[in-house]
């Protein structure tokens, strides 16, 4: 499945901008605890981080002109896997979180690389039926291990670090905020630096045509193949950190809907700059809670805002700025 | 012209709620938020709105009647109702936001196994009474001594129920059950093949299916080929449950039928056709028409199906019953606190639409939290819900 | 076990496979005019379901007129669809992903709102079942699955020799061509679009006195369409139905031998085979 076209040009080449971007984002995670310590703020923040974390990784595959819909795979892979280890192995988060991601990342050569053979609308839905072969396995299988469909309950939080004498523990609301505002700004920082990176300039090449990629001695797979590893790891992460700040995991949890959820946020935002899955994750999550009590008028309302996002702003909410700038009519090119 | 009369319902109701307040609040009322959680959206809303009309049916009438009186108190009720699409983390998402942002004390009401698991890691930290239909055994236990189930769950039916098939029915020796595969439909199972062995039954098969599947041919010839005497369509849903008993009529089975956690009789006759639910057993559920169900269910169903034009199922009633419990156990206690209420609803036996209803359960999970009623058991008689016979949990038997 | 029991198994896998095939065709057919995936297509085949409850079962229409005026009306969605949205998103896969789905979730939200959620049973227009050399056959289940046949077959004529039909096929070898041949390719993509909504109304009916209709009921069909468009081949009529019979023998044969809800991971493990071994699926072109 490919993105949209229009906007694919990372804009900025310089590092000005991307660092501009990161301070703001930072600057926006620090200034939050200090604004509000309401728990429930704190709860959806923390969501927010960790989508964000997800989103941020599936752009980068859909930088290289796919989209991977068992992303989400890997962060249930990662997920139970810390959990597993925590619970039966007994060994502390703060060793299960990196073996937890590379677990996630080794899973990913095998299936990534047998997934990336295909193409398009192949590629979409192979990537949907190894997403359900995950869940599913999860759900029905090793039933001891994995909890089955009663899925894993008593997952302990974060154990406490020593620092210079102190304990830093991690079981509040803020703490855990915390912790995962740390991982999500290494996670941006690496992400953005890629995305300006030879790396980048490769991707979007790719995106705009594999072929001719291929023609200029690009090894087209092999792009594509670390971008869905490297994907795959800060899922791994994120779901580490799901498990142990949730406390209780369900195969259900890393199925169809939440990944679609990822998508759109992704898509809505903008798949053209590295900025566009932070607007969408945001806005649609904020968007999300405010509309809960609606019950199901919020996916009436919710589909009727994706349907018309997408009519008026093809390329996303990041390239609405830009394209009020210049004053074109907004409107939708029949062109593919 | 029902989608038209339902956004007019969204438009006005908040409206009208707000006039309300204003004529008949009076400045001396305080408000009593109760949260209510469930799936109402997506293939398992069935649950999700019962619960959400059962809870409204009681706030309403609470409110009508000039709200709730607690102590020297009097408390309008609001309701605050969200949607978790069955989803766990979403579940958990929820319960924050009625915790911390609605800072409701009560959530009463709340289905689907994982989710109330979720749930539970929000509100017994922060002390909330939370009330359910969950089937999970691990749902309750002393390390969640905020958490109930209001309505009975395998573990007080199966064995009443399969003691009672095993004295009228004796004929009856080989039982297959068949659940959907998630925690309620296990646990259901589970009690199901436990109370089976524990009588002398021969478990035929002891069988899952994914949610949502409609096409049962597959698994029903594999279960007919193991010679059931009875079919129990244990936790199956309504409309899953019916579609299973027709086209087990349709590959020729002619043996008995059972619906351990039953829930609503009249979807299931409706889906299964009249001949294929004739003689269905179902002992956990309620028949609102019934003559033998007292006058107060008798005018609830009647009102439910006029104001939601839909027969209520037993998670309707249960969770207005909940409902009806927690806030008698409010007035009791003559507080809000939830554990002084906590120490109110353990303390003795309500009078509710059930009947005498107490809490309890100890035996099956170390802390007295489960409600407890006789179980009325039922039996689809030419395309009608008629009550045949009375047996008590086990657990309420001392 | 008995090799009745297998054949049961099969039969029962094959059973329904054509109905399932009717809404993998309708779903490829759009992808091959439009090159979206269209995630609504489910609810297409609800509305369907809905309007043989109103139709068949509320007023007692013939269930075989009813039938028919489901896939117009359905038929008719699907233009109005096309018109209003899914034109601007032609080629645009990525876009066209998350209209669907916005599509998906208003028309389910709609169903709930206006129909309730709890399940409405349609009463079977055919009823009993045949029995032979110890094999049963229920007569409902017979009939519907030569309808989708004759459905089917009713497709494959109409793109095979109709002018509309050939236009159809010629916009989806090349549509730059065919624009320059003189196919009106608006008028081409409202149709096929329609016809290709219809197809999942036309499944929608046939399964209403099956499974009872209820707002949800759209998400199984399309699974296993896309199951069967991949083992397939997208765009590829002949694909599907060696697709659908492909993927109704492995569950039925499954079941025998795993449990039900496991048996669900044998779908997708086929298709993840079938494009390992061909990338396009086994009747996928270049």
């Amino acid at each position: 499945m490919e993105p949209s076209r229009g906007l694919s040009a990372p804009p900025g080449r310089a590092l000005g901008a991307p660092i501009a971007g990161l301070a703001l984002l930072a600057a926006g995670v620090v200034a939050l605890p200090q604004l509000t310590r309401d728990s429930y703020y704190l709860d959806v923040a923390t969501t927010i981080l960790m989508n964000l974390a997800l989103t941020m990784s599936l752009r980068l595959q859909v930088s290289t002109g796919q989209l991977n819909m068992a992303h989400i795979s890997f962060m249930g892979i990662g997920a139970y896997a810390s959990a597993l280890l925590v619970t039966r192995v007994g060994i502390s988060f703060w060793a299960a979180l990196p073996i937890a991601a590379v677990v996630a990342a080794l899973l990913a050569f095998p299936i990534g690389g047998l997934a990336l053979r295909v193409t398009g609308p192949y590629y979409f839905l192979i990537t949907f039926a190894f997403s359900e072969v995950v869940r599913l396995f999860f759900n029905n299988f090793f039933v001891d291990l994995f909890g089955g469909p009663s899925g894993l309950v008593g997952i302990p939080k974060p154990s406490a670090l020593p620092w210079f004498g102190r304990a830093l523990t991690f079981t509040t609301k803020l703490e855990l905020y915390t912790l995962m505002a740390a991982l999500l700004l290494v996670t941006a920082a690496v992400l953005v630096r890629l995305e300006h990176s030879r790396f980048g300039l490769v991707a979007s090449a790719i995106r705009q045509g594999d072929l001719l990629a291929e023609t200029l001695g690009v090894n087209v797979f092999r792009y594509k193949l670390t971008a869905y590893v490297v994907g795959s790891l800060v899922a791994g992460v994120a779901g580490a950190f799901f498990a142990h700040s949730h406390q209780v995991l369900h195969s259900s949890d890393f199925g169809l809907e939440p990944m679609v959820l990822l998508v759109v946020f992704t898509v809505i935002g903008g798949t053209g700059s590295v900025w566009g899955p932070v607007a969408g994750t945001v806005l649609m999550t904020i968007a999300g809670e405010l509309l809960r009590e609606l019950h199901h008028y919020e996916s009436l309302v919710f589909g009727v805002v994706l349907i018309l996002t997408m009519l008026w702003a093809p390329d996303g909410l990041v390239a609405l700025p830009g394209k009020l700038a210049r004053r074109r009519r907004v409107g939708v090119s029949l062109a593919p | 012209m029902r989608i038209r009369a339902s956004i007019a319902a969204v438009v006005i109701a908040p409206l009208a709620a707000v006039v309300g307040t204003v004529v008949m609040g009076g400045a001396q009322d305080k408000t009593l938020s109760i949260g209510v959680l469930g799936p109402l959206s997506g293939g398992a809303a069935s649950y999700g709105v019962e619960l959400v009309r059962g809870a409204e049916m009681k706030a309403d009438e609470i409110n009508k009647a000039g709200g709730l009186k607690v102590g020297a108190d009097t408390y309008r009720i609001k309701l605050v109702s969200y949607d978790h699409k069955a989803l766990a983390a979403d579940a958990a998402t929820a319960a924050n936001k009625l915790v911390f942002q609605d800072k409701v004390k009560y959530i009463i009401g709340n289905a689907v196994g994982a989710t109330c698991n979720a749930v539970q890691t929000v509100t017994e930290p922060e002390k909330v009474l939370f009330s359910f239909v969950c089937w999970g055994t691990n749902n309750l236990g002393p390390d969640k001594p905020h958490s109930f189930r209001v309505m009975l769950s395998q573990w007080e039916v199966a064995e009443p129920f399969y003691r009672w098939v095993k004295e009228k029915h004796p004929q009856i020796k080989r039982v297959a059950a068949i659940s959907p595969n998630d925690t309620s439909g296990k646990d259901t199972n589970t009690a199901v093949v436990k109370a089976l062995k524990a009588l002398g039954f021969e478990v035929a098969a002891d069988e899952y299916y994914e949610r949502g599947t409609k096409d049962f041919y597959p698994i029903l010839t594999k279960i007919l080929a193991a010679k059931p005497d009875m079919l129990d369509v244990a936790a199956a849903p309504a409309g899953e449950g019916g579609l299973i008993l027709k086209q087990a009529r349709e590959l020729g089975f002619k043996g008995a039928k059972g619906w351990t956690a039953g829930t609503n009789p009249f979807t299931i006759i409706g889906v299964a056709g009249k001949d294929a639910a004739e003689g269905v057993w179902s002992p956990a559920n309620i028949n609102v028409r019934s003559d033998f169900v007292s006058a107060t269910v008798r005018r609830f169903g009647a009102e439910y199906e006029k104001r939601y034009n839909e027969v209520p199922g037993v998670i309707a009633v249960a969770n207005y019953a909940a409902f009806d419990v927690i806030t008698k156990a409010m007035q009791e206690a003559r507080s809000l606190d939830t554990d002084k209420v906590l120490a109110a609803l353990t303390q003795k036996p309500f009078e509710t639409v059930w009947g005498r209803l107490v809490i309890g359960g100890k035996e099956t999970y170390g802390i007295d939290r489960q409600f407890l009623y006789p179980v009325v058991i039922s039996e689809v008689r030419d395309g009608k819900v008629v009550d045949i016979a009375q047996v008590l949990p086990t657990a309420l038997k001392k | 076990m008995s090799i009745d029991l297998l054949v049961q198994a099969l039969l029962n896998g094959f059973g329904l496979a054509m109905v399932y095939v009717l809404v993998a065709l309708g779903l490829t057919l759009i992808f091959s005019i439009l090159e979206i995936i269209n995630f609504a297509h489910g609810e297409f085949y609800m509305l369907g379901g809905y309007v043989t409850y109103y139709v068949f079962a509320v007023f007692g229409v013939n269930y075989f007129a009813t039938l028919g005026f489901a896939i117009l009306a359905v038929g008719l969605a699907g233009v109005v669809a096309e018109r209003l949205i899914f034109r601007y998103l032609r080629g645009k896969t990525l876009n066209a992903f998350i209209v669907s789905l916005g599509l998906l979730w208003v028309m389910q939200a709609s169903a709930q709102l206006s129909f309730g959620v709890l399940d409405k049973p349609v009463p079977s227009a055919f009823s009993g079942i045949v029995r032979a050399f110890g094999l049963v056959i229920s007569v409902e289940r017979l009939v519907v699955s030569l309808s989708a046949i004759v459905l089917i077959a009713a497709l494959y004529l109409f793109l095979r020799w109709s002018r509309p039909g050939r236009a159809m096929r010629a916009v989806a070898q090349d549509a730059d061509a065919a624009a320059l041949q003189g196919v009106d390719i608006e008028l081409v993509s409202a149709l096929g679009f329609g016809i290709g909504c219809a197809l999942a109304g036309g499944a929608g009916g046939l399964l209403a006195p099956v499974f009872a209709v209820s707002p949800a009921m759209g998400a199984l069909p399309v699974v296993k369409a896309f199951i069967i468009i991949i083992i397939g081949g997208m765009g590829s009529l002949p694909g599907a139905v060696v697709g659908g019979l492909l993927l109704g023998s492995v569950e039925g044969l499954g079941s025998l031998f795993m449990g039900s809800a496991a048996v669900n991971v044998l779908g997708f493990l086929v298709v993840i085979l079938v494009l390992l071994v061909r990338p396009r699926g086994l009747f996928g072109g270049a």
